[in-house]
């Protein structure tokens, strides 16, 4: 037996270990859960983390291969089957709407066997530029024909207008309205659009207050994106 | 690095920014790609520890703040960990990517902790050199080389429980140094 007085044990030493990895298997996941309840003994862990990650400075750093990232980024967003619920989720910004359609969707997938072509799709827009802040999500909700819209950033210039377009292939911007200032807003699709609204393209634009004078777009375009289906 | 640029990243991350996501990639991947290879020391090895890294990153990014760490300690610390979490399963075997592969802290009163300039790999490594030789390079070896206390035994040639004491002694008069 060794001289049990003279072997140093303490809580700081308990989260140096953990830190290390020297900690038992056992010690490791009761230290971790313990950090989790524990402020005192998590200031001990924050304390060693903080200094001996220093130790990675001396690390040079390697450039990984450029297939990582892709790998990595693959993995991260799987960019095809991504279900239903994973796409409202993304669009959670309208989750309201897109989740009581999603419901309503669930029915119609129970009927699709019987009518395969009665599916209505959900479509939705991001509206965004390269240039400007403003980020608007739209979605159309196709029992309503309402286009459900969320400003996620930006808005109006100072003493100016959002305006809405519809821009169908070939055919000059058609106006559904003037944005409100509230962050969300409900547009209804004109009824002789609404057969055409997947190949919309929605276009926000700058516009004299009260919207624009002419009938078409005057002013910059602020964001804008094409219908993709949810 | 920018400790603001990343905390910045990180916090965008977290509200599922997947272009600041990519951004922080390119910002620090080259320094966790180095952690993980010093780590692991095979190349495969490493880039699966990395892509691991980079989902961890993705789903608790929301968990940063709470954790009182300085942006690149805890980038780094998931990193280290990850890796050794995968050297020790390829020693046992087997492997186990579902563990977060770093410790989770509750919030805590103590931010200052977190204010931690980087001349602190200075004082480290002046500190470390300030122990007793064995000594110095038991930690950096469990730290940087994911050495095992058994390991550690087998490598400096004494019993386990000489070099457990040893090595806590160590921490004690690290503690010290860097604590003056």
């Amino acid at each position: 037996m060794t001289d049990q007085t003279e072997f140093p044990d303490n809580d700081d030493i308990h989260a140096a270990e953990l830190v290390l990895g020297l900690a038992s298997d056992d010690d490791r996941t009761a230290g971790r859960r313990r950090m989790a309840t524990d402020p005192t003994f998590a200031a001990h862990v924050v304390f060693w983390q903080e200094r001996l990650a220093a130790m990675a400075d001396s690390i040079d750093p390697v450039a990984p291969p450029a297939r990582l990232k892709q790998r990595m980024l693959a993995q991260v967003f799987p960019a095809k089957r991504v279900s239903i619920l994973e796409r409202v989720w993304l669009w959670q910004g309208i989750s309201v709407a897109a989740l009581l359609f999603a419901g309503y969707l669930g029915v119609q997938l129970l009927t699709i066997n019987t009518q395969p072509n009665q599916q209505p799709a959900v479509l939705a827009a991001q509206l965004v530029s390269d240039t400007g802040p403003l980020q608007v999500l739209a979605v159309i909700e196709p029992v309503s024909h309402e286009i459900a819209l969320r400003r996620i950033a930006g808005e109006a210039r100072a003493d100016r207008s959002l305006e809405l377009w519809a821009i169908l292939p070939g055919q000059a911007p058609i106006s559904l309205g003037v944005l409100p200032d509230s962050e969300t807003a409900r547009i209804l699709v004109p009824a002789a659009l609404r057969s055409q609204a997947a190949q919309f393209t929605l276009a926000i634009t700058d516009e004299p207050l009260g919207g624009s004078p002419t009938g078409g777009p005057t002013g910059d375009v602020l964001a804008a994106g094409p219908m993709t289906t949810l | 690095m920018d400790r603001n640029e990343i905390e910045n990243l990180i916090a965008r991350v977290a509200l599922r920014d997947r272009a600041a996501f990519e951004q922080l990639y390119d910002r620090v991947s080259a320094k966790l790609f180095g952690v993980c290879l010093r780590v692991l020391n095979k190349r495969a090895a490493a880039e699966d520890a990395m892509q691991d890294t980079f989902v961890k990153i993705w789903k608790n990014a929301d968990r940063y703040n709470a954790n009182g760490l300085s942006p690149m300690t805890w980038l780094i610390t998931i990193a280290r960990n990850t890796a050794i979490d995968r050297l020790r399963a390829r020693k046992k075997g087997h492997q186990d990517i579902d563990t977060p592969g770093f410790e989770l802290v509750a919030p805590g009163p103590n931010p200052e902790q977190a204010a931690v300039a980087s001349s602190e790999a200075l004082r480290l490594s002046g500190c470390l050199d300030t122990l007793e030789q064995d000594r110095g390079n038991a930690i950096r070896g469990a730290y940087l080389d994911g050495e095992t206390y058994a390991d550690l035994a087998d490598r400096f040639g004494v019993p386990l429980n000489t070099m457990r004491t040893w090595l806590r002694r160590g921490l004690i008069a690290l503690r010290e140094c860097m604590s003056q």
